[in-house]
């Protein structure tokens, strides 16, 4: 049953004609779900755990009791939607341009 | 004995001292004597300065043996006889003289150069006896000053610049060692990733089954589909002139916003009530019957829709049995209150489970028939949840007490035909009442009835006023919400299977009649050509109000526009799927209509929303016309 769930709401995000990429990595940044090409995949899942990582420790320094639950990186292509968990990241890249 | 021989030391050099003077003595004569002769002066005197500088080199090595001791001739004395006895052990043969040698660092070479030396070495002596204390207390005196005091020399150029290098050296080394330090780290992590690549399908397949990772997606999907449905380009460039810019909205004047479906919760349901939120305008709530097809879902589904995320509810409430008409809690935000079919009122919250928190006993005491309608009525201190039943039942609850209703009433009506039962499938409070209501009946005829015997009047149904006029069950029954310059908070719409609509207007409460009296519509809105299955006034527009129907028509009418016709009338959906039941947001702006095909669609009907400051007078003038057609008509 959930695993219909997770694929129903993982389809939903991907048919979203504003998304270009959804990836689900755990907190080592290993791949749990992905419809991205293996290389861009690797590239996302390693940079973005990083990015993510930087940015826990920087809210987290500037207030112990704080904690990181969205984060929007806004480029000139596109905009990396990334909602970070406990054990897992949601990554989703969309392209606003087409608003 | 030391005594002694000391004394014949004394003596000895005492001598030798003679001896010495003597010798000088000699040696002046001659020197007078030769005065003349220049030359060889001189080159006595450089020898006597040779012999001088070495002395004095022997003088200065003398501190440097023995650092730090002020000595004075005393203790010099000590330290000659001393140094005398150390000879004698050693150089039995050597004379005395040479006991004045300053130290024991250098006792081997006097024994060669003694005999040489002796006669300038002795003619000296007086010298360095004079000179010692003084150069003593010098050197005592650098030893007090060195390093500690003064530190190191200042360091010049050279040495500054040496040591910056050195430095640079230095960093440049531990930025070396920190960039292969980080690059080892990187490799490492590279390994691990690598290593971690390996995750194995069915650690994939355990991660995705497993509930925190549903949670997970529930919670993250939602987060970033309501981003993904933000529709506005908070970048955007006004600079760039777009040539695709598709400008639609202008031609119509009700805009089709959004319809919300959901594939495993709505299909094959129908939508039976909808409601907004008043605290979050936009969030509604729709009930659904039950799913025919899918046997183990629940009966009765309830669902929170976001206008921000458009592709799935919110909020998913389950109940046992279909329910028929939902809201929320106009004083709890997070509360969903749903009347089911099987006279159940059902109570969710968005911070609990699907499943209701609270839900009334299926029991005598409370409702054994389906309910159609509820009200919340009162303030936030004081309020109460009013629900009617299909047996004619009236229930008064506490929110946070379902486990019976305060108060019960029912609804009887002598003159009725078979049975007393009055079959309440709507009902309506006017505006801030609490005690009177009008209830829309299975027969058509509305009824006004009191929650509270007053003088003149029992609680239940006012037997002698009878809203006469619909020729079919009521659907729907709507005062007028009337915040304005006029109150026509007397007036009231009911809807029909008949295929019409209605606007009555209430009779007084505080003047019941005492004799069986039939109160006619004011007018009636005939332009349907089905079921009209709700209505609803404007919370903002004093003359405006809605209308779905079962060709699936939503209507608008504008009462001080036209009375015939609706100003607006526009198919919903695609199938002409019959409409059951609409509302309208808290500004009035948007409606959400409610399909029995399960789909709740969104309408904003833009500027049409917004009264004119004259809007209230001609609602006036028109319902003074109407008031005054409907006697004439009547009369005739």
């Amino acid at each position: 049953m959930s695993e219909v769930e997770v694929e129903e709401h993982f389809k939903r995000l991907t048919n979203n004609k504003y998304v270009e990429g959804v990836l689900i990595v755990n907190e080592d940044g290993q791949t749990i779900k992905s419809n991205l090409d293996p290389t861009l995949n690797k590239k996302y899942s390693d940079l973005i755990t990083k990015l993510v990582d930087h940015a826990t420790t920087c809210v987290k320094e500037m207030d112990e009791t704080n904690d990181l639950s969205f984060l929007r990186v806004r480029t000139k292509k596109h905009e990396i939607m990334i909602v970070p968990d406990k054990e897992y990241l949601l990554i989703v890249i969309q392209n606003p341009e087409k608003k | 004995m030391e005594m002694e021989r000391r004394k014949e030391e004394l003596e000895k050099k005492r001598q030798k001292l003679a001896e010495l003077r003597r010798a000088r003595e000699e040696r002046k004569q001659v020197f007078s004597t030769a005065a003349q002769k220049q030359e060889e002066k001189s080159v006595e005197r450089s020898k006597k300065e040779q012999v001088e500088d070495l002395v004095k080199s022997l003088l200065k090595e003398k501190p440097i043996d023995h650092p730090g001791t002020p000595t004075s001739s005393k203790s010099d004395d000590a330290e000659s006889e001393k140094g005398i006895l150390s000879h004698h052990a050693r150089h039995g043969s050597i004379s005395t003289g040479y006991g004045f040698s300053p130290g024991t660092s250098v006792p081997q070479s006097p024994s060669i150069a003694a005999p040489r030396y002796i006669p300038e070495f002795s003619s000296y002596e007086a010298v360095i006896l004079d000179i010692a204390p003084k150069e003593l207390i010098l050197y005592s005196k650098e030893v007090q000053t060195t390093e500690k005091s003064f530190g190191p020399l200042p360091p010049n150029e050279d040495e500054i610049r040496v040591k910056i290098l050195k430095e640079q050296e230095e960093k440049e080394k531990a930025r070396q060692a920190a960039l292969e330090e980080e690059r080892l780290r990187i490799e490492d992590e590279k390994k691990k990733m690598q290593q971690l690549k390996d995750i194995s399908e069915d650690d994939r397949k355990k991660i995705i089954s497993s509930n925190e990772f549903v949670e997970f997606i529930d919670h993250s999907t939602k987060i970033v589909e309501r981003a993904l449905n933000e529709n506005y380009d908070y970048m955007k460039d006004y600079s760039i002139i777009k040539d695709n810019e598709n400008d639609d909205q202008s031609g119509s004047r009700v805009k089709y916003v959004n319809s919300f479906f959901d594939d495993r919760w709505t299909k094959n349901r129908s939508v039976t009530d909808v409601n907004w939120s008043r605290r979050n305008p936009e969030l509604c709530v729709a009930s659904y019957n039950k799913n025919p097809i899918a046997m183990n879902e629940p009966d009765g589904v309830a669902l929170v829709w976001n206008l921000k995320l458009l592709e799935r509810p919110e909020f998913v409430f389950h109940s046992q049995s279909d329910v028929l008409t939902t809201m929320f809690s106009e004083f709890h935000p997070t509360l969903v209150i749903g009347g089911t079919y099987s006279g159940q009122i059902v109570l969710w919250d968005n911070r609990s489970k699907s499943l209701p928190v609270l839900k009334t006993p299926l029991s005598a005491s409370g409702h054994t028939h389906p309910v159609y309608s509820m009200q919340m009525v009162g303030t936030q201190n004081a309020h109460n949840l009013i629900t009617a039943s299909t047996d004619g039942l009236i229930c008064s609850w506490q929110l946070d007490m379902l486990v019976q209703p305060q108060e019960t009433l029912e609804l009887v009506h002598a003159e009725h035909s078979k049975t007393d039962e009055v079959s309440v499938t709507a009902l309506g409070f006017p505006d801030n009442e609490t005690a009177a209501f009008w209830v829309g009946t299975e027969e058509g005829i509305v009824y006004q009835a009191n929650r509270y015997g007053r003088a003149g009047g029992k609680a239940g149904i006012n037997p002698y006023d009878v809203y006469k006029g619909h020729w079919g069950p009521i659907t729907g029954l709507h005062f007028h919400p009337s915040t304005g310059p006029y109150s026509f908070s007397d007036l009231y719409l009911t809807s029909s299977v008949d295929w019409t609509c209605k606007l009555w207007r209430a009779k007084s409460i505080s003047k019941p009649s005492t004799s069986p009296q039939t109160i006619t519509p004011l007018y009636s809105f005939e332009s349907a050509d089905d079921y009209v299955y709700d209505v609803k006034w404007s919370p903002k527009h004093p003359a405006m109000f809605a209308s779905v129907d079962g060709t699936g028509k939503f209507s608008l009418w504008n009462l001080n526009v036209d009375t015939e016709v609706p100003i607006v009338s526009t198919q919903v959906g695609s199938q002409a799927k019959a409409l059951n039941k609409i509302n309208w947001d808290k500004e009035g702006r948007k409606t959400a209509i409610g399909s029995s095909d399960g789909r709740v669609h969104i309408y904003d009907i833009g500027e049409l929303a917004h009264p004119r400051d004259d809007e209230w007078d001609i609602m006036q003038k028109t319902i003074s016309e109407m008031t005054t057609e409907s006697h004439s008509g009547r009369s005739k």
